[in-house]
């Protein structure tokens, strides 16, 4: 019957909004509802005189409260065919190590590499004549700070505020030094480590020394 | 016409059942419900859980019945736990810092006082003022895990199933406000 008529009411619209203004204000009576039934409760506190009474408590005193209603479940804990199963199934789909955090940290299991000169130049860490200009740079401090003829300790030389800086200066030591226009001794009692300018040709006489920068 | 000595007989037996599958965890929470305990034990199993518990005090053990969402008979939990609560130090000795005990007792106190729920970072900033910030974060998470609170996927916490097997609620907020008083 109502079917039927429905199509005739023209007030459609308005009795949909009196049903919806029904169905809202049924549900803060049943809001209203659960907190009088809260309040009526024996568990109701005043959160605020309950936050002022937890500040002043001691954690001790806030641990004693609650051990002194505390009563453990008993249980003894044994292995179920379902931990079982769970367990052969997280062995089973455990990503390996090298392969869990590649997404998120990169890939921390490649071992150490070298990067030659073009690879740092598509990294954007030189470019060509920035290269020159600091090579040559690098090179005339050293020509400077050895105006006297000495040698230079070559740690105190490539020593920067960082260890980025300290980094890039031993690069473009090792590249001055095979350009054959520095050289480098190593006292062999001492370990010490001395860089002089090479102001003529270079030698034929030459051989290669890893240092490590720490 | 019944004979005492096989009813007798048939008691115990059901009490070594009720016990068995009280103590053994079978998922992963501890207890058993009561259509399982119907299943296990029979329609009277309520009348042997009664006599279990009243066997169980000299081992200061207890059965404890903690309601159902629906209010039912069949999914009421029934487990075992302690009658007598530890003390302090046990409870250290048992894994749990002052500090964690104590933000446990501030987070059951402060959900129930919101009407059984409260936001997680509301109660997170609320705990910061008195503990430290990892601390908070740690046994939060600590809690919930362990089935002590509920996390619901709008972030809201409320009391877990574990608190309400094992805490008296309304004797900790009593004890709260008590101590409250008896401060200077």
């Amino acid at each position: 019957m109502l079917k039927k008529h429905l199509p005739e009411w023209k007030l459609i619209d308005v009795m949909l909004k009196d049903s919806e203004a029904l169905q809202q204000l049924v549900a803060i009576v049943k809001l209203q509802d659960q907190w009088v039934k809260h309040r009526a409760s024996s568990l109701y506190i005043d959160p605020l005189l309950l936050e002022l009474k937890i500040r002043l408590l001691t954690r001790e005193d806030l641990a004693d409260s609650l051990v002194k209603c505390w009563h453990p479940v008993a249980q003894l804990d044994q292995l179920t065919a379902r931990g079982l199963e769970r367990a052969f199934t997280y062995w089973r789909d455990l990503v390996p190590l090298s392969e869990r955090f590649k997404q998120e940290f990169g890939n921390y299991a490649t071992s150490p590499g070298q990067l030659d000169f073009e690879e740092l130049q598509s990294l954007n860490i030189f470019s060509k004549e920035e290269f020159e200009t600091r090579l040559n740079a690098i090179h005339d401090e050293l020509v400077q700070r050895t105006s006297n003829g000495g040698e230079l300790d070559y740690r105190r030389f490539i020593g920067a505020p960082t260890f980025e800086e300290t980094a890039v200066r031993a690069y473009l030591v090792a590249f001055v030094v095979t350009e054959g226009r520095a050289s480098i001794r190593v006292d062999p009692l001492t370990e010490e480590i001395f860089l002089s300018p090479v102001s003529g040709p270079a030698g034929s006489e030459t051989k290669s020394v890893a240092i490590e920068i720490t | 016409m019944s004979n005492p000595e096989a009813e007798r007989a048939l008691l115990e037996r059901k009490m070594r059942k009720a016990l068995q599958v009280l103590i053994l965890q079978r998922g992963r929470n501890p207890g058993v419900k009561g259509w399982e305990m119907k299943r296990y034990l029979g329609k009277d199993y309520r009348t042997i859980l009664q006599v279990l518990s009243g066997d169980l005090k000299q081992l200061g053990l207890e059965v404890h019945e903690v309601p159902g969402l629906e209010g039912t008979d069949d999914s009421t939990r029934f487990l075992l736990r302690f009658r007598e609560s530890p003390t302090l130090s046990e409870a250290e000795s048992a894994g749990f810092r002052i500090d964690d005990l104590a933000v446990l007792a501030s987070s059951i106190a402060t959900v129930n006082s919101k009407q059984g729920r409260v936001g997680r970072k509301e109660l997170e900033t609320f705990l910061r003022e008195k503990f430290p910030r990892w601390r908070v974060d740690y046994s939060l998470e600590r809690f919930i895990k362990r089935g002590y609170l509920d996390q619901d996927e709008k972030g809201l916490l409320r009391i877990g199933w574990r608190t309400r097997a094992e805490v008296d609620e309304k004797s900790l907020m009593t004890l709260i406000l008590a101590r409250g008083e008896a401060a200077p």
